[in-house]
């Protein structure tokens, strides 16, 4: 076994090419990905930053105190009035959208400051301010209006920002759609109800920076890390497919050695290679990128376990691949594997994008690709690290793998291949 | 000590070898002659083990290998046609890997890559990657690979296809020297006759998978016995003139080549006045006629009507 497994490791180290795919490959996907997708995961936060400005073309305190005219006008009970005259003056809107961006969890990412509409063009042009809210004529009024009778009249903000794509501009926009929609609708809600509609503004906004506490980093450090390991099992069965043609293989079975060594050779030094591949992406990704808090032995343990159930598992797929590739006497397993299968595995497990949107029946694929299941064990441990929510996946992972080894089994000639 | 017994192998649509058996005697050396696709690597590859023939039986020391091919597997040392080597691993890289196959370690295993790559000449080379090697030095370690394990026989499947001269005869030696000096039983694969001339006592000759003849090289050529080989010259190609020498009465085969001519004719036949009479009669001129005994490529010629290279 020793000799078969030495000469596995020495053939792979041997082959630049190969290495350069396992090793290298997936850390410049990590890189690019990672630094080019990093708003879409909001965990990132110092990517979002950016300078707002206001524009508000109306006078606050003026459409604040028409609309108390109004309410005094109504003729309601005096406690009532006094009550609604107050909450116009608490619930402006102006003054909630200000307080919403200077507020703790988003004052750190965005910037506002108040400006007229050419102050606030000329910012936009020379690229000082990323966006800019305007507050149209009467938006106050109106809000306030449908705020506290309930008027089935909408208000509208407007957003300018210098890049429509870029996903601080989509941020941006969620948060304002949120506020628009709370002071047109829920505040008219938390008006009957009787509660502090403030709380609600923020409540609303709070999910879309919590929603998603993985950064882009460790997104692509993960999925590219669970589908590059798949590569080995191509990379091991394309060394059996030269054995076989170089007719090496004929002077293994020569020696009277048992194929099963030759085959479980296979199996260890793919998992072996997949161990080393995994800790030294997790590890420079770390290093380099800060993906992960390098300090923590508890976090690394959960990793590595989850790594080396992986590493089990492609060891057995590389059994498999490498007998059907025997059987067949062909390179066209490996060649079909790493060409597209890869890709689709990689795709229904989750490792270019979350799957949250897809359909159920292809997230369920997923999630039995050892891949997929690897992907989510990571992801629950980055989230939580608790080992009670690793079994559900893990257990998967296992099951794959057994299914794999025995397949190989069977399908392993045992005799050579030979007819 | 080996035999194999009407040993036949079908393909789908081609039999391959058919109907073959061949002996082997200890401290024998026995050539395979027979021109491509005559079924030699199938055979070899059925007495090796590696293959199951369709029918008949391969045996060692009068035991079949066919269900228990460890005996064999264990005297034999295959040299395939093809170089069976990891060409990414330096020589003495893939030596260790296969002597340790064979349960050699340590200061043996070390001792026996030392004394294999002294055999073929390269022990200054051994690190070297294989694939760096010429096709020659390729075609050593090939050799060295299968004597990792003191074989008792040594199979060779053509062992000098494509090679330059210099590695040809150093890798031929080394084989006469196991064969003469070490009492190594060999099977020699070849269509080189020459080669096998050199090197066999015994002779089997295959053609489309059957055995066309046996025997020792003398027995061989005394199919030949009865007939001369001449060989005639000329100053240039005179087609009309060589095919009406070819019909000549008696003459039992005729090759032409370029500017020559050669024909197989029953000793002791006249002829010569003959064929100055018709060089005469075309005006073409006779540089040289060689009286040849004969070769074992003129025997393989006699027996099928073609050479055995194209
Ligand atoms: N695996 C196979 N499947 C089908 N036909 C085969 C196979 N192996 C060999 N043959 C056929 O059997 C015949 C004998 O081939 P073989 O390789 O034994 O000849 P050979 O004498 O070794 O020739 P060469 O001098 O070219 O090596 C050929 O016609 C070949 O095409
Ligand atoms: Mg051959």
């Amino acid at each position: 076994m020793g000799a078969f497994l030495i000469k596995d490791i020495m053939l792979l180290l041997r082959d630049r090419s190969e290495l350069l795919i396992l090793l290298a490959m997936p850390f410049l996907l990590i890189a690019i990905l990672g630094f080019s997708l990093r708003g879409i995961f909001s965990g990132d936060l110092e990517a979002l930053e950016m300078d707002i400005a206001l524009v508000s073309e109306e006078n606050e305190a003026q459409a604040v105190a028409s609309i108390q005219n109004e309410i005094e006008e109504m003729g309601l009970p005096p406690e009532q009035a006094q009550a609604l005259t107050q909450a116009a003056e608490a619930a402006s809107p102006q003054t909630m959208l200000v307080s919403l961006f200077e507020d703790e969890s988003l004052s750190e990412l965005i910037t506002i400051e108040r400006m007229d509409r050419q102050q606030a063009q000329q910012s936009l042009d020379e690229e000082t301010v990323d966006a800019v809210i305007t507050l149209p004529e009467g938006f106050t009024q109106k809000s306030l209006k449908n705020m506290l009778f309930g008027s089935k009249e909408g208000s509208e903000l407007e957003l300018l920002a210098a890049d429509l794509s870029s996903p601080q501009t989509d941020v941006l926009d969620s948060i304002l759609n949120e506020f628009v929609r709370t002071v047109n609708f829920e505040a008219s809600i938390s008006r009957l109800s009787g509660q502090d509609s403030a709380v609600e503004v923020s409540g609303g906004i709070e999910t879309i920076t919590a929603r998603e506490p993985i950064t882009s980093f460790q997104y692509y450090t993960i999925g590219m890390a669970v589908m590059f390991v798949l590569f080995v099992g191509s990379t091991i069965a394309g060394q059996a497919n030269l054995e076989q043609k170089q007719m090496v293989f004929d002077r293994i079975r020569l020696s009277n050695r048992s194929p099963l060594l030759y085959l479980s050779s296979k199996a260890i030094a793919a998992s072996a290679i997949v161990t080393v591949q995994l800790a030294l992406l997790f590890i420079l990704s770390a290093l380099l990128f800060q993906t992960f808090a390098a300090d923590s032995w508890a976090f690394w343990s959960g990793i590595a376990i989850i790594s080396i159930t992986l590493a089990f598992s492609v060891g057995c797929l590389a059994a498999l691949m490498v007998a059907i590739t025997l059987r067949l006497e062909s390179d066209a397993v490996p060649a079909i594997f790493s060409g597209g299968v890869i890709s689709l595995m990689a795709f229904v497990g989750g490792s270019f994008m979350p799957l949250d949107g897809m359909p159920e029946m292809l997230r369920a694929i997923g999630n039995w690709t050892p891949n997929g299941a690897a992907l989510s064990a990571y992801f629950s441990w980055l989230l939580e690290p608790d080992l009670g929510q690793l079994t559900e996946p893990l257990m998967r992972i296992g099951i794959v793998a057994v299914v794999f080894l025995l397949l190989a089994l069977a399908l392993f000639p045992r005799k050579g291949g030979a007819a | 000590m080996l035999e194999t017994d009407k040993l036949t192998k079908q393909f789908k649509d081609v039999i391959a070898v058919d109907d073959v058996s061949l002996v082997l005697m200890r401290g024998e050396s026995v050539g395979l002659l027979g021109p491509n696709g005559a079924g030699k690597s199938t055979a070899i590859a059925m007495i090796s083990t590696l293959m199951k023939p369709s029918s008949g039986d391969v045996r060692l020391n009068g035991k079949s290998v066919l269900k228990k091919p460890d005996d064999m597997r264990r005297v034999l040392g295959v040299v395939p046609q093809k170089i069976a080597l990891y060409e990414e691993l330096s020589a003495y890289e893939n030596l260790k890997f296969f002597g340790r196959l064979y349960g050699l370690s340590g200061n043996k295993l070390e001792q026996r890559i030392e004394y294999v790559l002294e055999l073929v000449g390269l022990a200054d080379r051994k690190k070297e990657l294989v694939k760096n090697y010429s096709g020659g030095m390729q075609r050593r370690v090939n050799l060295a690979a299968a004597m990792m394990h003191e074989p008792e026989v040594l199979i060779m499947d053509e062992p000098t296809v494509g090679i330059d001269p210099q590695s040809r005869n150093h890798l031929l030696e080394t084989i006469r020297k196991l064969n003469r000096d070490e009492g190594m039983t060999v099977l020699y694969t070849s269509h080189y006759m020459e080669e096998v001339e050199k090197l066999c006592d015994r002779v089997y000759i295959m053609d489309h998978g059957k055995v066309i003849a046996e025997g020792t090289k003398e027995e061989l050529k005394a199919i030949l016995s009865d007939q001369e080989t001449v060989l005639i010259e000329f100053d240039q190609n005179y087609p009309e003139l060589f095919i009406k020498l070819s019909e000549i009465e008696g003459v039992q085969h005729s090759t032409i080549e370029e500017q020559s001519l050669k024909l197989i004719i029953p000793r002791g036949t006249r002829m010569l006045a003959a064929l100055f009479h018709e060089a005469e009669r075309y005006g073409a001129q006779v540089i040289n006629v060689n009286v040849q005994t004969p070769t074992l490529e003129d025997v393989f010629l006699r027996l099928t009507g073609r050479k055995l290279r194209d």
